[in-house]
């Protein structure tokens, strides 16, 4: 019994250990932006280039597919069950509600984060492994800097972007749908249009951002302590996908629950 | 004019990450530590086994790595008495080549001679240009410039990491094994061009060179080889 506790207190500090460590990192990282140099922002700024078009450029597809299909099939299915209770004209607060406002900013995170963040997990952990941060350090260039800022920043753009991308293309494909199932398209939109308020669209970029910033700082932390050993390469990657996936879920209930207060 | 190297009794160790830890047979208390000092202009090679401790040198030279006991000062400075921030504009005053090669693999080999340049220097992009192609003409790099690291043979990926280290043309360069895996007659011309020399005049840039073993053709080449056992400077040959 003593081992089993003094077991579960080990795991637990290390645990302990490793979330201040994260606080640490991500304190750190932002903190560090006032220290970057001005060529170093030039930079830094190319890299951000760089990750917004494989993030949000490259990303637009499989956004767009995921907010075509859950859409349609959301919709077709609301407008058939209300449809018995005769109460359709719901259907636009339930697109707002459901798909803008909720929905919509976590499927998108979640396609970022299985596109992205393992991109950015895998690539600072090969880069660590390989000794490139330490010569980065060596050579004057903060890796927070180089590494992090760029790919925080991207990842928070992306993100928002990609929700106005599925948010819109999430409408009108509750469009098709609603047409599919009888119902018009002036229904469809004023029911959408007299729900949809500049606070559904500033609390979907909120939570955009804070799901951005969790995709960028998690896998870049998980990369950046990675063990010197190519076995660690992937192991980085898992913790840094789970504990994304993790906390995006758990931002989205703080929401909802800090919203419905 | 402070010398260019100063290591004073420093505890060297086996180095995991960012710290020393003692040789695993155990250091003695009282041990004298690692003493040396590297003066303008000179070539120092400091050359040792595994675990001798000589692959914590550049790691202490560059004040990334804290050592347990004594100093290390370059022009003067002990670099772990900084801030981070100065420390990092410190290190660009010293022109440093890791183990390995250390270059960023998504770059070009001329991206990653350029990359100090463009991230710690106020020169304009023409500038960096002039000074970058300097470099690559120097290493004999041109052709080569645009392949990335996995696509270059390792004397390539070697000139372009020592061309990095040059970049900013600084006063002293430190180098970690920068000959294992080349021939003896590279081995010579990088170290020309890693000293600064110009046609038959030797530079004046101080080098200090460390690592396991060093190709025979360039003995002559260096000024003192210093041979480090269990943490110390056991032996001086002129």
């Amino acid at each position: 019994m003593r081992l089993t506790l003094a077991s579960l207190g080990r795991r637990m500090a290390r645990w302990f250990a490793r979330v201040g460590a994260l606080a640490r990192f991500c304190f750190e990282a932002i903190a560090s932006y006032r220290t970057m140099p001005g060529a170093g922002r030039r930079v830094s700024g190319r890299v951000l280039a760089n990750q917004l078009r494989f993030t949000a450029l490259e990303g637009v597809g499989l956004v767009v597919l995921l907010s075509c299909v859950l859409s349609f099939l959301v919709i077709s299915s609301a407008i058939r069950q209300l449809g018995q209770l005769g109460a359709t004209d719901l259907i636009g607060k339930l697109m707002v509600v459901v798909i803008v406002r909720e929905l919509g900013p976590l499927l998108t995170a979640l396609a970022v984060t299985g596109r992205s963040g393992t991109a950015i997990a895998a690539e600072l952990a090969t880069n660590t492994v390989m000794g490139e941060v330490r010569a980065l350090e060596a050579i004057g260039i903060e890796p927070f800097h180089y590494l992090v800022l760029p790919r925080v920043a991207g990842s928070i753009g992306s993100v928002m972007m990609l929700i106005v991308v599925f948010d819109g293309v999430a409408i009108l494909s509750g469009l098709v749908a609603a047409g599919a199932n009888g119902l018009s398209a002036e229904r469809y939109f004023s029911g959408v249009l007299s729900t949809l308020t500049t606070v559904d669209i500033a609390a979907s970029m909120f939570k955009g951002a804070i799901f951005g910033a969790v995709i960028g700082l998690l896998p870049s932390f998980q990369g950046l302590t990675v063990k010197p050993d190519p076995t660690e390469i992937p192991r980085a990657v898992i913790r840094a996908t789970v504990g994304v996936i993790a906390m995006i879920f758990v931002f989205a209930a703080a929401f909802v629950l800090v919203a419905g207060g | 004019m402070s010398d260019p190297l100063v290591f004073d009794a420093v505890a060297l160790g086996v180095l995991r990450r960012r710290t020393i830890a003692p040789f695993e047979t155990g250091e003695q208390v009282g041990d004298p530590g690692f003493s040396l000092t590297v003066r303008a202009a000179e070539v120092v090679v400091a050359l040792g086994d595994e675990n001798s401790g000589v692959g914590s040198l550049g790691a202490v030279i560059l004040g990334m790595v804290q050592p347990p006991l004594g100093s290390c000062r370059v022009f003067g400075v002990d670099l772990n008495t900084l801030p981070r921030r100065e420390r990092l504009n410190y290190r660009r005053r010293i022109g440093y080549l890791p183990v390995g090669d250390g270059l960023l693999h998504n770059l070009t080999l001329r991206d990653n001679v350029r990359l100090p340049l463009r991230f710690g220097s106020e020169l304009g992009a023409a500038e960096i240009e002039q000074r970058t192609d300097a470099v690559l003409d120097r290493l004999r790099l041109q052709r080569f410039g645009g392949l990335r690291p996995a696509d270059a043979n390792e004397e390539e990926r070697r000139r372009a990491a020592l061309g990095r280290a040059l970049a900013f043309d600084p006063a002293l360069l430190v180098l970690e094994e920068p000959f294992a895996g080349l021939t003896d007659q590279v081995s010579v011309e990088l170290m020309a061009v890693a000293r600064g020399d110009n046609g038959m005049v030797r530079g004046q840039r101080t080098v200090f060179i460390s690592g396991q073993s060093l190709p025979s053709l360039l003995h002559p080449e260096v000024d003192r080889a210093i041979h480090v056992v269990r943490g110390q400077a056991l032996e001086n040959q002129e």
